[in-house]
């Protein structure tokens, strides 16, 4: 190599902590490498971007597929590769890349920890809806540039915080992202296992060799639930991740046990998977006459005639070939019901969850079962503080009101009613007040369903109906607040274009 | 990304003007003649298709690699990195993009020493002289340099969806894509998207092979012809070349001409 040629790419070459802050700022800590907040050093804009720092060193063959597929991708729900840095003294990659406040493995801890200190978290009702629309935007965009994603877990849905991308879900750790146009080796023989066990799919457990789209259809659906009830769907005592063998036993009993086995008409070439044998001798249907996902969903407040649990019942089909596409799931009815889904995921409403804490080296964030448990109670802690206010609002955890029956709401009625009264009382709406804050509104929106333009006339009547019947229900009122909130987010949404 | 050629960074980055190229290597140009510039090229994709091959690859991770090796010196002399080193890089390099399992570097290495003795000993006398370090420092050059583009869309696929369009043929098919292996030896994939080479590649085919009731088919195609002409002028022009060529006389001393690297100044 020439030296000249050498020297004078070294000069203009510019190393990455020159341009940026990102000393004791690591907020995370993966299988591929760190994750630090980093800021630009010159400027001052204070923009945050999350910094990776891959693990080892040189060009491992997962950088190498994550920046070569980032390097062409480019969707708002997708994350944004801005930079590659390459430390050659050390031989480290670094990859600057948006930064993201929140996550659904934060998002949903934190309303595991609400709910088993029984606290309230106020989040706008479509929440869910509008997390799993931006999932399946973007998974739908990969898909449709023949990319898998393949490893799809709550950790790897990132959520923005506040600033010009508020509330929008961006689909992050492409790590092991494949191309499946005519893969040049089955991919199976390149990692052996890959998903994380609760969200893997039941082929992939029972041995299928090709990666398909309807495997990342079915951890979206596990997302979908976990995000409904606050439960991995699938939950399972977790192993060594890296085992040769695909086929795992407990992980398809939970399965079973929520879903049922499946009959032979549901899944017809079940018989063709390798491991069908070992589960014909390990498991009994009869073990599992009684469960179902209805059942399932049931126990946790998901109703089997709501929309939710009808997508739901779509993308958890046992049989790959049966599950729905994503792009199927965008147009499906649940969308189209009330409340929409929204750009900013938030829509307008304060953000309840806590910013990213900073990791010190020791401090890795380990995700397995009795950690979680451990910071759920920590977290439960911190929470308590936050939650003091918001556990007053008479408007419940919003996150599993969408889909919670009217008659519970009846039930708590008279409760809420004196709730309500505390609330006004001594505190003002605090949604109302920052939605007419500055940078809370969504942003224009290019995604969302088509349907909602017209939708906001119809709302409009609503509130002025409503605003004119002032002393009616407390349920109706309910209502009347939650159309509120959505209109002046709507109204916002038309100013700024 | 096998999607949408058109986002693609192959699109937006790496279809380059001839005009570009040409100035890009003037300095080379200065040293060596267009032809013999061109011969140079012919024997180094000939280089990386042998290692290729020696490692079992695909086709097309041959080809990325290729084209990988091709866009650095669009942008580089011959003197910034000895394409006997660069070769090997872009191999390793496009053996991982292209997923096709890792090449363990000691592999790679021996590979390399005995595809030199074995079936370049006409061109070199001496070892295969890099080792392990020497590719893995080439690599993040060879990365920065490609600006991180690392899909590269290539002229196989959609030949053969033109194939099986026209009514599949396996003696077309396997013509034209042998023809497409040779475009490589030619500055085409830097200045033109691959369906364009996959049309002037199949032309060519049909010639060959007398195909002529296959005319109407290429006037209905909604394709720039002109651009397909001159693809195939370039391919053809590679045909001729290779005629009178006599590498095997010629090489080393083409070898000897190239501008070397310079070391660093002893201390």
């Amino acid at each position: 190599m020439d030296y000249d040629f050498k020297m004078k790419t070294q000069k203009e070459r510019t190393k990455v902590e020159d341009l940026f802050n990102y000393e004791g700022c690591k907020v995370g800590r993966g299988t591929y490498g760190h994750v630090y907040k980093a800021k630009w050093k010159e400027t001052s804009d204070g923009k945050e971007y999350a910094l990776k720092q891959i693990d080892g060193t040189g060009l491992s063959m997962s950088a190498c597929r994550e920046i070569a597929l980032l390097r062409e991708l480019k969707h708002q729900n997708v994350i944004t590769l801005i930079r590659v840095f390459l430390s050659h003294t050390d031989r480290k990659v670094f990859l600057l890349i948006d930064y993201a406040e929140h996550d659904l493995w934060h998002i949903i801890k934190f309303h595991r920890a609400a709910k088993a200190a029984k606290k309230q978290v106020v989040v706008p009702r479509g929440m869910v809806k509008s997390l799993l629309y931006q999932i399946f935007d973007g998974i739908h965009y990969l898909h449709s540039n023949w990319v898998l994603h393949r490893d799809l877990k709550p950790a790897n849905i990132l959520v923005m915080g506040d600033g010009p991308e508020r509330g929008r879900v961006k689909i992050a750790d492409m790590g092991f992202a494949r191309l499946f146009n005519a893969p040049l080796k089955p991919l199976a023989d390149l990692d052996p296992v890959v998903v994380t066990f609760w969200y893997r799919a039941p082929e992939l457990l029972l041995g299928a060799r090709h990666y398909t789209k309807a495997i990342d259809i079915w951890a979206i659906g596990c997302i979908f639930a976990e995000l409904l009830t606050s439960e991995p769907i699938f939950h399972c005592r977790q192993e060594d991740i890296k085992t040769s063998n695909p086929y795992h036993h407990d992980q398809l009993d939970r399965i079973f046990n929520v879903m049922g086995f499946p009959q032979d008409k549901d899944w017809e070439d079940i018989k063709k998977m390798p491991e069908h044998h070992t589960l014909t001798k390990d498991f009994k249907r009869s073990s599992y006459s009684t469960c179902s996902l209805a059942k399932y969903m049931d126990r946790h407040k998901i109703k089997p005639d709501s929309k939710a649990f009808h997508l739901l019942q779509k993308l958890l089909l046992m049989d790959p070939n049966k599950r729905i596409t994503s792009e199927q799931a965008m147009q499906d009815a649940y969308f189209q019901e009330e409340p929409l889904p929204t750009q900013d995921v938030f829509a307008g409403c304060p953000i309840p969850y806590p910013k990213r804490e900073f990791l010190t080296d020791d401090d890795q964030e380990d995700k397995s079962d009795t950690k979680r448990q451990q910071q759920q109670a920590a977290a439960q802690q911190q929470q308590q503080q936050q939650q003091q206010q918001a556990q007053q609002q008479q408007q419940q955890s919003q996150l599993q009101a969408q889909a919670q029956a009217q008659q519970q709401q009846q039930q708590q009625q008279a409760q809420q009613q004196q709730q309500q009264q505390q609330q006004h009382s001594h505190e003002p709406n605090s949604k109302r007040v920052r939605l007419s804050g500055p940078g809370g509104g969504p942003q224009p929106n290019q995604q969302v369903h088509p349907g909602q333009q017209q939708q906001q006339d119809f709302h409009q009547q609503q509130v002025a109906a409503a605003a004119a019947a002032q002393q009616q229900q407390q349920q109706q009122q309910q209502v009347q607040a939650q159309q509120m909130m959505f209109n002046q987010q709507q109204q916002n949404f038309q100013q700024r274009f | 990304m096998a999607g949408n050629f058109w986002q693609s960074s192959h699109s937006q980055q790496w279809i380059l003007d001839r005009q570009d190229l040409i100035r890009e290597r003037q300095y080379d140009l200065q040293i060596l003649t267009e032809e013999e510039y061109q011969k140079v090229f012919i024997f180094f994709a000939n280089v990386i298709q042998v290692l290729g091959e020696q490692l079992k690859l695909r086709q097309q991770v041959i080809a990325t690699a290729t084209v990988y090796f091709k866009r650095f010196y669009a942008r580089n002399s011959l003197k910034n990195i000895d394409p006997l080193l660069l070769a090997p890089t872009c191999i390793l390099l496009a053996s991982k993009v292209e997923e096709f399992g890792v090449i363990s570097n000691s592999r790679l290495i021996s590979i390399c020493q005995s595809v030199i003795k074995s079936k370049f000993s006409y061109a070199y006398t001496t070892d295969f002289p890099y080792r392990t370090n020497h590719i893995l420092e080439c690599e993040f050059y060879l990365l920065e340099n490609l600006d991180c583009c690392l899909i590269v869309y290539q002229p196989y696929r959609p030949l053969l969806q033109l194939v099986q369009d026209m009514g599949h043929d396996d003696q077309l098919l396997t013509l034209s894509w042998r023809i497409v292996n040779d475009s490589l030896r030619t500055d085409v994939c830097l200045l033109y998207p691959p369906y364009q080479i996959a049309i002037a590649c199949l032309q060519i085919a049909c010639v060959i092979l007398q195909k002529d009731s296959q005319k109407s088919w290429f006037a209905e195609l909604n394709v720039d012809l002109d651009k397909v002409q001159e693809i195939v002028r370039a391919i053809v022009n590679l045909f001729e070349l290779w005629k009178d060529w006599k590498e095997k006389d010629e090489i080393q001393m083409l070898l000897a001409k190239i501008p070397k690297p310079k070391p660093a100044p002893q201390r």
